[in-house]
């Protein structure tokens, strides 16, 4: 168990490793593979993929002869998943809000991705923030992106 | 002495009052779309093409010209300040400019950037100018199985672009290699991993990766970080590098110079290959190996300068040949084109004024650039004293608007929450984003010149090693790997024996 | 031989150089000019206004190109949006939208508002796409209106400088004794320089070894580096390399000889008479766009097509806008439907599809 837990970073990080190769190996296998000399379009996702895991069980012994699992946390899943919402947020909604609602929604909940912002602040940081992007974006670059969006009638 | 002549008709046209003014707001215009994430200069040449129909060929070009390289050095200013390098070659100068600003030298990392960048610029052009035609021959002569080498090296050398483990390091560019197959394949146009999304047909965007790995991937381990200790120091100390730290440039800066202009002359990532490169034969070469990835100044200077001097030397295959080595040089080939000018190898007879008027200019928009940006300096590095609770939200902004304008396309907004939690997760493993980003761009390249090395050899092999110049490449290449794993496994011997000492 | 090209610079057909003044005005253009960056939203973000046609042109009018900036397609359409946009008196933004051989833009401008400001300019492409892509979400002859034809680029047989042959005879009797080694370059599935390779084949009767590249500025410059041995191009790309010997011309492939390149002999008179393809140019809108809307934009582009620069400009790419009476909706409809049908047989008899 010591060993395990000694090597729990480098466990994770082969696991990684390993989950991408395969997915990406087996999904080369839908496509042709070919041959080394005439490679189809799977031949080199699935080498690449089969490498891949193999470096992540390198990795995983690796960590079992020499690992050091010092300083490992877990994940902080407030900004994590708050700031994601932000990103995901601004690609749902550009088209839809436009730039003043979808830029104010990102910024609101990046802002409380941090959590000793306080809220009041953060809807004056988001508020502050939409106005200074509009500005450098659509007022000096005269990017072309709608102000106001579909969903919103005029 | 014909050089001679035909440098004084160059400094003649480029030294005309419009065409100073233009290079002028070229390299402004290039700088300020540098700095902004996502808006790069390819679609601003676009953007601005119509405009300089107006103008004389030689202005207009010199203002395109000068957008180039602007946005050259723009992207490096915010991949020091705030680790979102929006140009593919400024991720390597975000490995240690961001430490440094990190640690309160950002003024010196920036200063470094732009000496740095002044210098390789400056040898450069005198370069094109000596050796273009013989230049591009060279460049002729290089194959697929050539080119598969290179990538090969390249990828290899990029191990010295992570701080810690060497395995983990080779997994994160074979990681970054299998990303970059997503997307159409270019012998059969089948779309791969594209789960029926058209908008992944020709792959993922570089923007979104390069935004999330670094970028978000930094802002979501500083929020983490805050709460236990906090890291970032706002205080800048100076902006000027001192007499020693200039000690330290002047090698990595003579380097990257000659290595940016050798591999800026090949079509494709030669300026990508050339900051990655030099970022490693300094790595190599230091005696303070350990400070790489801490802050190393000798890692922002020569990146810096084989950058620069590789966008320079990109203009040779063009110059000479008419051939683009990528699509900013494609652009510029269009404005030859609609401007009525021939294109192929005869431009330099054809319109001396031309070709030695842009080559001049080169010179003198590198030296706006340092007028530009050395007082500039001073109100970049106010910007990391803003709080950081401010900071990271107006990062995401900017990164969500910058690289939703690239394409209207949302899915790249997407991506970049997808590459930024991969990245943060990735982090708290200690696996370093800069390999996986190399091999993310170098990918499509190494599969291509693969495939089509074989075909043309009609699936032998041993092309790799009967042609000389490939075979060369390939042997430094495993001598690299050789020299890279061997101290792991010295390593790891010593722990496992270091084990058997402690029962 | 080389008129087209030895223009003193006297002669140029640019504008005379502009005084400082006229230099400053224009800067004021730089930003506005940046409007669109990247855009596309313009048009479809106001929403709704689609159908009507009144006072049709009022805003920007962005052109999709579906190729890469800096390509022969992307010439030809930055060529005539500059004469078009000052016919109709507003701005035309060019967006590149690349990917999947142009199906990505073509899907694109197919689920546009039928309002004339998103406006399409697709190749040859446009007539192979259904046979080449099975599952293609949209049908260019239902879901488009047609602007009219813009041009039509004749295509070259090219070598490069080192290999064998010197004539087309030559080229077709060494290809077929050395089929083991001779390399044909392309620009991958769908492009141009694929379907001239694909009826050289059919031609000739010859199976050769085709290397694609990403596009035909890579495949072109393996060719003069001598890595690969002759490829098909259009003259936007190859006459000033065929001018300056850089490359060897076997022929050309059209009916008639070419102004640009009096010297290279037709596929007709070096014994193909098959072998004819040129790739023509042409502007589409979405279905449904107002027919007083496609009329403005025909008009604009007829009036192009008579523009001085247009004309030498193309001609020094070695091509000709197409007659007027070509430059029509009726004759581009006609043209495609006509270009789906010859190229359907050809494409599937040769296996390839991007399934």
């Amino acid at each position: 168990m010591l060993a395990v837990r000694r090597a729990l970073r480098d466990i994770l990080a082969g696991g990684v490793f390993i989950a991408f190769g395969l997915a990406f190996a087996f999904g080369a296998l839908a496509y042709d593979i070919g041959t080394p000399l005439r490679m189809g379009p799977g031949y080199v996702p699935l080498s690449l993929g089969i490498l891949t895991a193999a470096l992540g069980v390198a990795i995983i012994i690796k960590g079992f002869i020499g690992g050091d699992s010092e300083g490992l946390t877990g994940l902080d899943w407030r900004p994590l998943i708050l700031i994601s919402a932000a990103l995901l947020f601004f690609g749902l909604t550009i088209r839809g809000l436009g730039v003043a609602g979808a830029l104010f929604g990102a910024t609101l909940l990046a802002a409380l991705g941090r959590s000793r912002t306080p809220p009041l602040e953060a809807v004056a940081i988001a508020a502050g923030l939409t106005v200074v992007s509009i500005l450098i974006f659509i007022v000096a670059l005269q990017l072309r992106l709608p102000l106001i969006g579909d969903w919103i009638p005029v | 002495m014909e050089l001679f002549d035909n440098l004084g008709l160059g400094i003649e046209t480029a030294l005309r009052l419009e065409n100073l003014f233009f290079c002028l707001i070229g390299v402004a215009l290039g700088t300020a779309v540098g700095v902004l994430p996502g808006i790069g200069p390819t679609a601003t040449i676009a953007l601005l093409l119509p405009i300089t129909f107006n103008f004389e060929p030689v202005t207009a070009l010199i203002m395109l010209a000068g957008i180039y390289y602007g946005a050259q050095y723009g992207g490096s200013t915010t991949a020091i300040l705030i680790n979102l390098p929006g140009e593919s070659s400024a991720a390597v100068t975000a490995i240690d400019g961001h430490e440094m600003a990190r640690k309160g030298r950002a003024g010196v990392a920036l200063a470094t950037a732009a000496i740095g960048s002044f210098a390789a610029g400056t040898v450069a052009t005198l370069l094109i100018v000596l050796f273009a035609p013989p230049l591009a021959r060279v460049a002729l002569t290089f194959g697929s199985a050539e080119f598969f080498s290179l990538v090969v090296l390249g990828l290899i050398a990029s191990i010295a672009l992570a701080r810690g483990s060497t395995v983990k390091a080779l997994a994160m560019i074979v990681l970054g290699l299998l990303l970059g197959t997503v997307g159409q394949d270019t012998y059969t146009a089948t779309p791969r991993f594209t789960f029926g999304v058209r908008e992944l047909y020709s792959g993922i965007n570089f923007v979104p990766v390069a935004v999330g790995m670094f970028g978000v991937a930094e802002i979501l381990k500083n929020l983490e970080d805050e709460k236990t200790r906090r890291v970032i120091t706002n205080v800048v100390s100076r902006l000027w590098p001192t007499r020693d730290e200039f000690r330290r440039i002047v090698g990595p800066i003579a380097r990257g110079t000659v290595l940016g202009s050798a591999l800026g002359v090949l079509p494709g990532a030669g300026h990508v290959l050339a900051a990655f490169g030099s970022y490693s034969i300094e790595k190599r070469l230091s005696k303070r190996p350990n400070e790489f990835g801490h802050g190393a100044i000798e890692g922002v200077a020569g990146p810096e300068s084989a950058n620069n001097a590789a966008a320079q030397t990109s203009f040779i295959p063009l110059l000479t040949l008419g051939i683009p080595a990528h699509p900013v040089m494609a652009l510029m080939l269009g404005a030859i084109i609609i401007h009525g000018l021939p294109t192929g190898p005869t431009i330099i007879q054809d319109e001396p004024a031309l070709f030695w008027g842009l080559i001049v200019s080169m010179w003198v928009g590198n030296f706006f650039l340092v007028l530009l940006n050395l007082p500039l300096i001073g109100i970049w590095v106010k910007m990391l004293t803003i709080p950081y609770r401010i900071l990271y939200p107006t990062i995401i902004a900017f990164a969500a608007i910058g690289t939703y304008s690239i394409g209207l396309n949302a899915w790249d907004v997407f991506a970049i929450a997808f590459f930024g939690v991969l990245g943060y997760v990735l982090l708290k493993l200690d696996c370093e984003p800069a390999p996986l980003l190399l091999g993310f761009i170098l990918g499509p390249l190494l599969e291509d010149h693969l495939r089509r090395a074989l075909i043309i050899s009609r699936g032998d092999l041993t092309t790799f090693v009967e042609r000389p110049v490939s075979a060369v490449l390939l042997v430094i290449a495993v001598a690299a790997l050789v020299l890279a794993i061997l101290p792991a496994i010295r390593q790891k011997r010593e722990v496992v024996f270091a084990d058997e000492d402690e029962p | 031989m080389r008129n087209a090209f030895a223009r003193t610079p006297g002669e140029r057909r640019t504008p005379p150089r502009r005084g400082i003044a006229a230099s400053l005005a224009s800067i004021g253009l730089l930003l506005a000019a940046c409007q669109g960056g990247g855009s596309g939203a313009s048009a479809s973000g106001g929403g709704g206004d689609g159908g009507e046609a009144g006072n049709y042109p009022e805003d920007q009018i962005t052109f999709i190109v579906p190729f890469s900036a800096g390509g022969p397609t992307d010439t030809v359409t930055r060529l005539v949006a500059e004469p078009m946009a000052a016919e109709l008196g507003v701005e035309i933004v060019v967006q590149n939208v690349e990917g999947a051989g142009g199906t990505v833009a073509a899907e694109q401008v197919a689920n546009e508002e039928p309002d004339g400001y998103q406006v399409l300019m697709h190749h040859i492409g446009m007539s192979t796409a259904p046979t080449l892509y099975p599952d293609l979400p949209y049908d260019p002859l239902e879901d488009f209106e047609t602007v009219g034809l813009v041009t039509e680029v004749p295509m070259t047989i090219v070598g490069s400088p080192n290999f064998e042959p010197n004539t087309f005879e030559e080229l077709v009797a060494y290809v077929g004794d050395n089929l083991d080694t001779v390399t044909y370059a392309n620009a991958g599935i769908g492009a141009a320089s694929q379907l001239c390779g694909l009826l050289f084949e059919e031609a000739t009767g010859l199976d050769v070894t085709e290397v694609p590249y990403e596009g035909t500025g890579p495949a072109l410059d393996d060719l003069l580096g001598d890595q690969v041995d002759f490829m098909c191009d259009q003259t936007t790309n190859t006459t000033e390399n065929i001018l300056s010997g850089a490359v060897k011309a076997y022929a050309v492939t059209t009916p008639e000889r070419i102004d640009a390149l009096p010297d290279v002999p037709t596929t007709e008179e070096a014994g193909v008479p098959d072998l004819q393809v040129s790739v023509w140019h042409g502007l589409y809108v979405p279905a449904g766009t107002p027919a007083e809307i496609v009329e403005r934009l025909n008009a604009a582009l007829k009036v192009a097509l008579q523009d001085q620069n247009v004309i030498d400009s193309l001609a020094d790419l070695g091509t000709a806008p197409v007659p007027q009476d070509r430059a029509t909706p009726e004759a581009h409809t006609q043209h495609l439907s006509d270009q789906i049908e010859l190229w359907a047989p050809i494409i599937e008899a040769s296996g390839v599809t991007a399934g």
